[in-house]
């Protein structure tokens, strides 16, 4: 069956059998390797991406289910020169050992900021508690994580005042 | 995974056909959380066919109406827990839809597939038999309503037919003078699966006594009912930690009366009496609380 979908903002149309995953589907067909196929039934959290905003377990979508839907996964947080502010913070507070789960606590982090700009520490624990790390006992990545707002924030003012600056240079003209 | 022909329901009764047409042979796809580990499993038992009914909006949300609430099957659980509708009138649901899982499962686990799966560890049914609910099935030949203990003939068996769909979950509001609890408990927090669980409802009268109770113990029975001794020994009564301990024995005893001394009953015997016990002291603690804030 065919399939029209927007994966990191770009649409495919794509032929597709209905008995896969979408992990499957990312990992074998599109060659998007940075989502990860952990457990395979919804416990561990590593094939974790938002579909239409949402963080959900890829390995329990089934392909045809992503029709006329969107999907992000953790390719898409970086631009072409700069990487995300949560990726940023997650290289800085060393939250990442291994690196099997990090694209999943990502994409769960970027569904919280997302949805919450200030979150408490609370809401940020329930929010990667569907994300198992063996490595790092989750305090650095919860440390990332509240940093990460912090320089969301700050990222947020700089490009307000630098707009401002900018009209305050045109009305001068 | 098996292949199986994949068929997406345009509406309820497109999904009625298929499921007529593809009888036992076909699976309900909901939200999937629960189907695509047995669709995994492939020991020859897969179906030949998926109904997909995720993408029906009209089987979605919740609403309230006079004295009572409806909620869609297709509602995913995070919407539960979050919904102030179901917070203000049924707050026992709300609590139970958090603890389901990890946010990734409550953003994808509808409360129609936590219901119509019936695994006795089940965390919405408990809340929803004490509060009353009645379920709609339908199917090509009609629908029929029925409240939703005598749906359950077993753990994982329901009296739905191959072709039924559930289309409707309703219940009463819970009164202003009423409060509810939920306690699971589970391995851990997250992702876990309850071991033991309890449902209970206090209504009081003016005079801070107990006018009824409704008691719900999950995964301890095969299928989920009120536990009427207990409440029996409540009604009427002035609320009390000894009290609240008594009709926790009394749930234990039920328990054990009906599905005998097994390897787990040394332990689940005390802890079923206490959470039940600590499921009244809740109710009774929120009862005071919202007192002083009147």
């Amino acid at each position: 069956m065919r399939i029209s979908v927007s994966i990191n903002r770009r649409s495919y149309s794509a032929d597709v059998v209905p008995y896969r995953t979408l992990l499957d589907f990312l990992r074998e067909d599109l060659g998007l390797m940075g989502t990860k196929c952990g457990c395979e039934i919804g416990e561990c959290g590593a094939c974790t991406v938002l579909l239409d905003g949402k963080a959900v377990n890829s390995c329990l979508v089934l392909v045809p289910q992503i029709d006329g839907h969107e999907v992000f996964t953790v390719e898409g947080l970086s631009g072409e020169n700069d990487l995300h502010p949560l990726q940023e913070s997650f290289m800085d507070h060393d939250a990442a050992h291994c690196g099997f789960c990090t694209p999943g606590v990502l994409m769960s982090a970027k569904a919280l900021l997302d949805e919450n700009r200030s979150p408490s520490d609370e809401e940020i624990r329930t929010a990667i508690s569907g994300n198992l790390c063996r490595c790092t006992g989750y305090t650095q990545i919860i440390e990332a994580i509240k940093d990460a707002t912090k320089r969301r924030k700050s990222a947020g003012r700089r490009r307000v005042a630098r707009v401002r600056s900018e009209k305050q240079r045109r009305r001068k003209k | 995974m098996n292949a199986f022909e994949y068929i997406r329901a345009e509406s309820k009764t497109h999904a009625c056909e298929m499921l007529a047409r593809w009888s036992t042979g076909a699976s309900v796809l909901a939200g999937g959380t629960d189907l695509l580990l047995t669709l995994r499993r492939s020991n020859g038992s897969s179906p030949k066919a998926i109904v997909d009914i995720s993408e029906i909006r009209e089987m979605e949300g919740i609403s309230a109406r006079d004295g009572s609430v409806t909620i869609g099957p297709l509602t995913v659980h995070a919407t539960i827990e979050r919904s102030e509708c179901i917070r203000s009138c049924a707050p026992l649901l709300s609590i139970a839809a958090s603890m389901i899982g990890s946010p990734q499962i409550r953003n994808r686990g509808t409360i129609g597939g936590n219901i119509m799966n019936a695994a006795t560890c089940a965390d919405t049914i408990p809340p929803l038999i004490a509060l009353g609910a009645t379920v709609t099935l339908k199917s090509v030949r009609g629908s029929r309503r029925m409240p939703l203990e005598q749906l359950f003939t077993g753990p994982y068996v329901t009296v739905s037919e191959p072709d039924e769909i559930l289309e409707e979950i309703s219940f009463p509001k819970l009164s202003a003078n009423s409060t509810s609890a939920f306690i699971k408990l589970g391995r851990r927090n997250a992702l876990s699966i309850a071991r033991l669980s309890v449902a209970s409802i206090l209504v009081f009268d003016g005079k801070g006594r107990i006018r009824e109770a409704r008691i719900v113990p999950g995964a301890a029975f095969p299928t989920w009912h009120r536990i009427s001794d207990a409440e029996q020994l409540l009604r009427g009564e002035v609320p009390s930690v000894k009290l609240f301990e008594a009709a926790g024995r009394t749930v234990a005893g039920a328990m054990i009366a009906e599905t005998g001394r097994r390897w787990s009953t040394a332990y689940k015997e005390p802890v079923l009496a206490v959470l039940v016990a600590r499921a009244l002291q809740q109710c009774n603690d929120l009862r005071k609380k919202e007192r002083k804030v009147r």
